[in-house]
């Protein structure tokens, strides 16, 4: 116990233990994988093959989990904007409760309320019918793209929006105060002044967000399992049927490359502002 | 008040059950400096708020150039605030902080930049109009924020103790920089400020807020030598208190503290809430002298005692004196030890007298 280097090794060495067996191991074989042919052999092949196979499946999923991550900053900035800038105390002391829920749900659980809520007769149709907004005639189905959208943002915003308010709310009040002494109203201090201050919070919220929602499997599947559909679906699909690993891990591959992007533009941001996450 | 610029009438505010303003009056002249004065938790915070719009008034009315304004919101009110942490915007430039409020007003461009470009000049904050606020110095940043609140012109220029995070040096420049600054300009300003100092150097009137209520409104030199109640003459540094008997004699009333001191004869007016036959009496440390203890000089109070304590903060020694079971800080410039009897001798124009018991309350509105 003289050694001081020794011991800090051995009190980190379970938890680098963990996260090397259960996650460095794991990654560099699935990438090494698929670059490798059932035989052995270093290829390209396997990312051949998921090109061919899923090209507008990778296409679709980009343009959901984007769409999906976009319209979650917007509507956290909204939750939190009103959270820090509302004026109607019982209002914004019921927002803060009801928008955490979806936290607590699980995206199966979620995807399986969705489908009953976003069919075609379905909960939301029938009450924009009984609003008189729709006819029963016009209703149609959103089991497709627009549902898997609806339910990411349903389960992800409440994420986004607890990071995103908390921030706020951390926010020197003052600069609030000082623009609204000069003559701003509350949507012009939420974009100018709120928002550009929280900036870093909302990316990662948002990239967090994005991988999280690359990753899900179950909200694909259960909202529209049928082509196009999300990269997760195609993986599980390679594996449980054809027992092809190599294109499902191209598959990962490509999508760790997506997140990857993401990442990169975040910590690009990060150095530019001087070297503050 | 007929032409006032600023007008507080009855105004009382409250944080729940908490009455922080208790129906308090003000008149602000055109171009005057006011100084809210007190210590904290007076409310002198709670007013400016309440002035600029962030705390709603529960009753009373604040008006502007004749005009209620209390129901408006705060960007409807046309003043400028100074907050005590400035308050800048981080992801801003200097120059975009002090082009906000012109942007807001719908400026073009060209006349924003021209308007900040006389306000860098202005506040010598030449070349810095490009860096983020970030990257400025305290001073500076104390006046992209004063010009932040300039640039817009305001009815009324709102300082929220302003200078209370700078250096104790750079402070004595800036107050001078600001009280300068508002004469050129003209504009009407009101400053909150704990600093009794600061208060007296920069405003041309000074309120003296006690838990709520108006102490006592007037000039420096009126709020100095002529405190209105035993709070105002604590509050202005006269923090020496001494209980004499008092005792009618003819027009005038013969003062003294028994075995501990000599008597003087004093004009009856010169107690304020009419003389009871106790007296109390504020004085200052400073403007006493300390002599030998059975130096009856007329005219002056002579209060015999023991040098318990001595302390050089510069310029003159400083002494704790007791004097019977009390105890008084007073200055002189002669080396004394501790142990050594002293007469602290009070003329009488240093002494500021009370009728004991009765706090003469806040004093007449102005």
């Amino acid at each position: 116990m003289r050694n001081p280097r020794f011991v800090g090794l051995l009190l980190v060495a379970p938890a680098l233990l963990a996260v090397g067996a259960l996650f460095v191991y794991p990654l560099l074989f699935s990438v090494a994988s698929a670059f490798t042919s059932k035989e052995g052999q270093a290829t390209l092949a396997n990312f051949a093959r998921a090109y061919e196979l899923y090209s507008v499946d990778i296409a679709f999923t980009l343009v959901i989990v984007v769409t999906s991550t976009l319209l979650c900053g917007l509507l956290a900035i909204a939750i939190g904007g009103y959270l820090t800038l509302g004026e109607n105390a019982r209002a914004v002391a019921i927002l803060k409760w009801l928008y955490r829920w979806p936290l607590f749900i699980p995206f199966v659980v979620a995807a399986q309320c969705m489908r009953t809520f976003v069919a075609k007769n379905g909960l939301m149709n029938n009450s924009l019918v009984s609003l008189g907004i729709l006819e029963p005639i016009q209703t149609t189905s959103f089991l497709d793209w627009r549902g898997i959208v609806i339910t990411f943002v349903w389960k992800q915003t409440p994420f986004v929006a607890l990071l995103v308010a908390g921030a706020m709310a951390s926010l020197d009040r003052s600069t609030i105060e000082a623009a609204r002494n000069l003559g701003a109203g509350r949507l012009r201090i939420l974009v100018e002044i709120v928002v550009p201050q929280v900036s870093s919070t909302l990316v990662v919220a948002l990239i967090l967000s994005f991988v999280t929602m690359m990753s899900v499997l179950s909200v694909p599947i259960m909202i529209s399992g049928e082509s196009p559909t999300m990269m997760t679906v195609d993986m599980a699909f390679r594996i449980n049927a054809y027992g092809d690993y190599g294109t499902a891990n191209a598959l990962g591959v490509l999508s760790y490359l997506m997140t990857g992007a993401v990442a990169w533009i975040y910590l690009r941001r990060g150095i530019r502002e001087g070297g503050r996450p | 008040m007929a032409g006032a610029a600023l007008e507080i009438d009855r105004v009382e505010a409250a944080y729940g059950a908490v009455k922080v303003l208790k129906a308090v009056s003000l008149a602000v002249r055109p171009g005057e400096f006011v100084a809210l004065l007190g210590s904290s938790g007076c409310g002198k915070t709670t007013l400016l708020r309440a002035i600029s719009g962030f705390v709603p008034v529960a009753s009373g009315r604040i008006l502007v150039d004749g005009r209620d304004i209390s129901g408006l919101p705060p960007d409807k009110r046309d003043m400028a605030m100074v907050f005590q942490s400035y308050a800048l915007w981080p992801h801003m430039t200097a120059a975009g902080n002090i082009g906000y409020g012109l942007k807001l007003r719908g400026w073009d461009r060209a006349r924003t930049a021209e308007r900040v470009g006389q306000m860098l000049a202005m506040l010598k904050l030449d070349g810095l109009g490009g860096r983020m606020v970030t990257q400025l110095s305290g001073g500076q940043r104390q006046r992209v924020a004063l010009g932040r609140a300039l640039a817009v012109d305001p009815r009324i220029l709102l300082l929220d103790e302003p200078l209370s995070n700078l250096d104790a040096r750079i402070r004595e420049d800036v107050r001078h920089e600001i009280k300068a600054l508002q004469n050129k300009l003209g504009i009407t300003a009101i400053h909150v400020t704990h600093d009794r100092e600061e208060a007296m150097v920069m405003a041309d009137r000074i309120v003296i807020l006690d838990a709520g209520e108006i102490a006592q409104v007037g000039s420096p030199e009126e709020v100095y030598n002529r405190p209105a109640s035993t709070f105002v003459a604590s509050f202005m540094g006269a923090g020496n208190v001494v209980r004499l008997t008092a005792r009618r004699d003819g027009d005038g009333l013969v003062l003294g503290a028994g075995q501990l001191s000599n008597e003087i004869r004093v004009p009856a007016e010169s107690v304020a809430g009419g003389a009871g036959d106790q007296v109390v009496a504020h004085f200052r440390g400073e403007a006493v002298r300390l002599g030998a203890p059975d130096a009856g000089d007329r005219g002056m109070l002579v209060l015999k005692g023991r040098v318990a304590q001595a302390s050089y903060p510069g310029g003159h020694w400083r002494y704790g004196v007791t004097v019977g079971s009390q105890h008084f800080m007073v200055d002189d410039p002669r080396r004394l030890h501790v142990g050594e009897s002293v007469g602290i001798g009070l003329p009488l124009d240093s002494l500021h007298l009370f009728a004991a018991g009765a706090d003469s309350g806040p004093a007449e509105r102005v």
